[in-house]
């Protein structure tokens, strides 16, 4: 039997069933960071970032059996589940939210930056690239949906475009970050 | 919803970007359309990639998580753990020796993992002790069903850990069954002052793994160890209330497993 760090994250989640404290806190070790580093570029709070991991992880304790590892890494799903909080989060207050989102963005620059530190460079660099490579408009519209939280139709307010206009270029600046990312070899992204 | 239009969808979907109505009906498509999800599974990967950069997790946090997991009932079942091993090959087992190792091995050991231990906890930002309230509760539900302990004692394979001070004087006793299940059964741990605890210790290999805060002054208590711990020791210190992520006060006792 491998040591507990040894595990795979598959068997820390069977671990969880069976209410292991310690395959949960080698679940934090392993993702807590990138849990708490989306909630909080999303959120821009940290007392609020820090609810929403807190909130990722017990609901990992209390339901494990909703991660299938059949359709994705932990990490994935771990992010899934975060994003979703924050955004709800951030889209309780979003008449005032969408206001300064549209003044924010005639002032954004171009350009995609990546300001954190980032676990895994390769994958970052990978990622940076992928983004880096996409046609300016769907770059830009990934960018306010994801780590701004805005909807699709939102994003078309804000960016002053149709909505089908939008939610195409989401979709296919998505579908094209995956065909690079599957050639660059990134793991867990190939469908 | 048709199909064409839940895969227009997807990417914005995959985004958290998608509400409303277009959420609902999404849903209920995806829930019978298994292509739709096998997309959707490859664009969450995708998100995931986007957002995976990692922040200093803030201190505390783990305690807080900790915490807040639920309590089991005192005359609940131990959680099943993985095997700890085959049969015959317990890492509990006495070494073939069966003599202890020399204590200023285990004293250089963990100074030199604490330090190892702290540089990681320093560089990932964990914390991974447990809040005192959670381990107060366990030292009552250890208690109020000492029978836990008679039963461990009975059970084929439970090792007991004698904890000594390093004058050899005999301070805590701990009884270890194969599941990872153990307890402390008895104690002379001197009391400690305000705002001290002790603190339990599995040494594993290179590193100190917390197995729980043992109060001020300890009488019983149980802990879980993980079913892949595979201690050499078991050691003692005495910790600011709350605890540590790595030693960080003296070893009051240890024991070889």
């Amino acid at each position: 039997m491998p040591q507990i760090d040894e595990f795979s994250d598959a068997q820390l989640v069977t671990s969880i069933a069976r209410y292991s404290e310690v395959a949960l806190a080698e679940v934090y070790r392993r993702h807590g960071g990138a849990v708490y580093g989306l909630a909080k570029r999303v959120l821009h709070n940290p007392a609020e970032a820090e609810d929403v991991t807190q909130e990722v992880f017990l609901r990992l304790w209390n339901q494990p059996d909703r991660f299938d590892a059949a359709r994705g890494s932990l990490r994935s799903f771990l992010l899934a589940q975060a994003h979703g909080r924050a955004v709800d989060a951030v889209r309780s207050s979003s008449s005032r939210r969408l206001r300064e989102a549209r003044d924010a963005v005639r002032t954004a620059e171009a350009g995609y930056d990546l300001q954190h530190e980032v676990w895994d460079l390769a994958v970052a660099d990978q990622v940076t690239r992928a983004m880096g490579e996409l046609p300016e408009e769907e770059r830009r519209a990934i960018e306010l949906a994801y780590f701004d939280g805005h909807t699709y139709r939102e994003v078309a307010l804000l960016l002053d475009q149709p909505e089908g206009t939008v939610k195409s270029r989401i979709r296919n600046g998505m579908r094209r970050m995956r065909a690079v990312l599957t050639d660059a070899g990134v793991r867990g992204v190939d469908a | 919803m048709s199909h064409g239009e839940a895969v227009e969808l997807l990417g914005a979907y995959a985004l958290d970007a998608v509400d409303g109505d277009e959420f609902t009906q999404l849903e209920e498509h995806l829930a019978t359309c298994p292509r739709c999800r096998a997309e959707l599974d490859g664009l969450r990967e995708v998100a995931a990639a986007m957002g995976n950069s990692v922040e200093p997790l803030p201190e505390g946090l783990w305690s807080n998580i900790a915490s807040r997991l639920p309590e089991r009932q005192p005359d609940e079942e131990p959680p099943a753990m993985p095997q700890l091993a085959p049969e015959g090959r317990s890492p509990f087992r006495a070494p073939p020796d069966g003599r202890r190792r020399p204590r200023r091995s285990a004293m250089t050991t963990i100074g030199a993992l604490a330090v190892a231990a702290a540089a990681v906890a320093v560089v990932l930002g964990i914390s991974l002790v447990r809040a005192d309230n959670k381990v107060s509760d366990l030292q009552a539900s250890a208690a109020s069903s000492s029978s836990a302990v008679t039963t461990a004692l009975r059970t084929p394979g439970h090792r007991v850990v004698d904890l000594d001070s390093s004058s050899h004087a005999a301070l805590a006793r701990v009884v270890v069954v194969p599941s990872g299940q153990g307890y402390l059964v008895s104690s002379n741990l001197p009391a400690l002052g305000q705002g001290r605890t002790y603190q339990l210790w599995a040494i594993e290999g290179k590193r100190p793994i917390s197995l729980g805060l043992l109060g001020g002054a300890p009488r019983q208590a149980g802990f879980t160890m993980a079913g892949s711990t595979r201690p050499s020791h078991l050691s003692i210190t005495a910790e600011p209330t709350g605890g540590s992520v790595v030693p960080t006060g003296p070893i009051v006792a240890t024991g070889s497993v």
